[in-house]
């Protein structure tokens, strides 16, 4: 109630609610630049944004670090992390974000990513003259990009570039201490029912990779698809990963059915991993990679 | 039986001869033995190749001898296909018999478990089983019984107008039925964290993969029980087709019989939502088809009503597992793609 009134004070005092809530970018007046998102679409936005709205989780994560956080107006519910964002005025979860009030905070940017599967909604901000920018990671060379490219977008560069290249460092480091092995057999089980997967275009299935594992849905179309229980019992991983925890509370943390013959499991090789690792494509993608690359090669991180 | 105008009114198919214990055994029976048949040669298709000969011999021997198979290959045939199989007959079965059973009491041939918004009762109380009881599985079926129960009772009293209930006012009850049932599961699942929406989406357009023993034995008991139920009113259902006055003056217990139908259709479409989501069509183009090539008297039209269904959604639930493979298609999307366009034909034709 009180949020309401002061929004509504602040509307009154700053007359902005006289015609129009969110003034188009071409009228905020000042210099404009034209960039090109990730999904290829051309993107105006001022010289220097002031505020911008975030749609998905990872883009918060990678706003707040390369230290555009206080320039974050509006986030999602499903934004989390870090403890700051959870502060952030909230205009709906990723699947259902209200226009409204993403107009009435009047960003001149707004952030979405392809890995919460919004670009529909892009049209519709587009239609209100907001600038939209679309990230769209398969791979964590994807997610580097990413972080740089929303550095440069922020007018964070230099920090965006420091993350980038000690984020690089530890993914080396990482890939390094498992490089001379041979690849293990990974299924990774998004939910256990139904049996959901990382596909072809998940960029999990490249962290898989990096930390010495090989998916063995590593072919199958799409990112997330649905996988017959019959083809997990055939695949016969030797390592089954679930990213459970975090956000997802206490879901997905037992082995599919159609895995309970597998040599993973009866060699007990099952590894729970933050979810929030593994479902965003972030700065702490690393970490994920690091976690997977010590399930999968304890032997190569004993001191 | 006489008045053969009003029974061919469900469906509009041709009343056959009399019908004897011995056309509808004969009947039934070929279907039973059409409907084993395609068990067993489902069973043999999947995402995964099996051994045919291998693959029968295990299913006949009921696992007990390995025939050649891998511990893998068994593994799929008996703990994954086959029971799955089991379920997309049991659904089927349940919601054929059920269809065929609400067309001849409401005197529609619209009358259908998902048209009528008593599938979505069904999956609204599955939901809210889901959410209060998790950890209960027999609080699935039974919570979705009550849901069915409470969604075909109040259709049943929108529909009556001062006038009786008209066809057009039971298929509008139904309707606005369906959609503040629809808005009730939108509201559950956006209360739901994004893991479990998932999940759902999947399960409400019909999902028969990850049934669990006990829910498959509930489906199975019910969709033969609820059948043997209704083919024992077929009789008085059949009277009741030339409406409820005449029915009561031929010495129908009308009131009887339909509390007795009802309760046992909302069973059977409780059990089979619980367990397998909202398969659609199944209880409207199956009875249709049944009623155009037996007839309309229910004593034969709901068993192989019900065993015709079984056939459909068995083959229909093996598209779904084979087509994309190794992904894989709700069960609800084949139904609707095969059942819709079908229908629209019989609408046509009739």
């Amino acid at each position: 109630m009180s949020a309401t009134l002061l929004l509504l004070c602040e509307l009154a005092l700053f007359g902005a609610c006289s015609n129009r809530i969110a003034k188009p970018v071409s009228e905020t007046g000042g210099e404009l630049r034209q960039v090109t998102d990730e999904a290829g679409g051309t993107v105006t936005v001022p010289a220097k944004i002031e505020r911008f709205i975030s749609l998905a989780p990872n883009l918060t994560e990678i706003a707040y670090a390369v230290g555009a956080g206080d320039r974050l107006v509006g986030d999602t519910t499903y934004c989390d992390y870090p403890e700051e964002a959870k502060k952030v005025q909230k205009v709906g979860d990723t699947l259902q974000p209200s226009i409204e009030k993403i107009l009435a905070l009047r960003p001149q940017l707004v952030l979405i990513s392809t890995a919460s599967q919004l670009e529909a909604f892009t049209k519709q901000l587009n239609e209100h003259n907001i600038a939209v920018y679309v990230t769209d990671p398969h791979d964590l060379e994807g997610v580097f990009r990413s972080i740089s490219n929303l550095g440069k977008l922020l007018n964070q560069q230099e920090q965006s570039d420091q993350l980038v290249s000690s984020l690089r460092a530890r993914a080396a480091a990482a890939e390094g201490a498992v490089s001379n092995s041979n690849p293990v057999r990974v299924f990774y089980q998004l939910s256990e029912e139904p049996l959901y997967t990382a596909g072809r275009d998940s960029f999990v299935t490249d962290l898989i990779r990096r930390a010495g594992g090989i998916s063995v849905t590593k072919d199958v179309p799409g990112a997330w698809p649905r996988y017959s229980e019959e083809a997990a019992v055939v695949a016969r991983p030797y390592a089954v990963i679930l990213p459970t925890g975090g956000s997802m509370g206490e879901a997905n943390s037992a082995a599919a059915r159609g895995l309970r013959r597998s040599p993973a499991v009866l060699n007990g090789r099952v590894y729970k991993i933050n979810g929030d690792f593994l479902s965003r494509p972030g700065p702490r993608s690393v970490n994920g990679l690091e976690e997977l690359a010590r399930a999968l090669y304890p032997e190569a991180f004993k001191k | 039986m006489t008045s053969t105008r009003s029974l061919s009114e469900p469906g509009r198919g041709k009343v056959g001869p009399r019908v004897t214990l011995r056309k509808t055994l004969t009947a039934c029976g070929l279907l039973f033995v059409v409907l084993l048949a395609a068990v067993l040669l489902m069973s043999l298709l999947g995402s995964e190749h099996l051994p045919a000969r291998a693959s029968m011999c295990a299913l006949f021997s009921f696992g007990n001898a390995s025939c050649g198979l891998t511990a893998e290959q068994s593994a799929i045939l008996l703990e994954i296909r086959f029971p799955r199989i089991l379920l997309a007959a049991a659904v089927g079965a349940s919601l054929a018999a059920a269809g065929a059973s609400y067309q001849a009491l409401l005197r529609n041939p619209l009358a259908e478990p998902y048209l009528l918004g008593i599938s979505n009762g069904a999956a609204v109380g599955t939901m809210i089983a889901l959410v209060f009881f998790g950890a209960q599985e027999w609080s699935r079926p039974l919570m979705a019984f009550a849901g069915a129960l409470l969604a075909t009772f109040v259709v049943y009293r929108l529909a009556q107008g001062r006038a009786g209930a008209t066809p057009e006012r039971l298929i509008l009850a139904g309707v606005i039925v369906t959609t503040f049932l629809s808005s009730a599961i939108v509201f559950v699942t956006t209360l739901m964290d994004a893991t479990r929406i998932r999940s759902f989406t999947f399960w409400l357009l019909g999902d028969l993969s990850g049934t669990t023993t006990s829910l498959l034995v509930i489906a199975l008991v019910v969709a033969v029980v609820g059948t043997l139920v209704l083919t024992a009113n077929a009789r008085s259902l059949n009277l009741l087709m030339l409406g409820e006055r005449d029915a009561f003056d031929l010495g129908v217990e009308v009131s009887r019989v339909r509390l007795i139908v009802f309760l046992a259709a909302s069973l059977l479409v409780g059990s089979s939502v619980a367990s397998g989501g909202s398969v659609g069509y199944v209880g409207l183009v199956v009875p249709h088809l049944v009623r155009l090539s037996l007839g309309s008297d229910n004593r034969i039209t709901i068993p192989a009503a019900a065993l015709s269904g079984a056939l459909f959604v068995v083959v229909a639930d093996t598209i779904a597992r084979t087509v994309i493979a190794p992904r894989e298609l709700p069960v609800g999307a084949i139904t609707a793609l095969i059942g819709a366009p079908l229908f629209i034909y019989l609408l046509k034709r009739g």
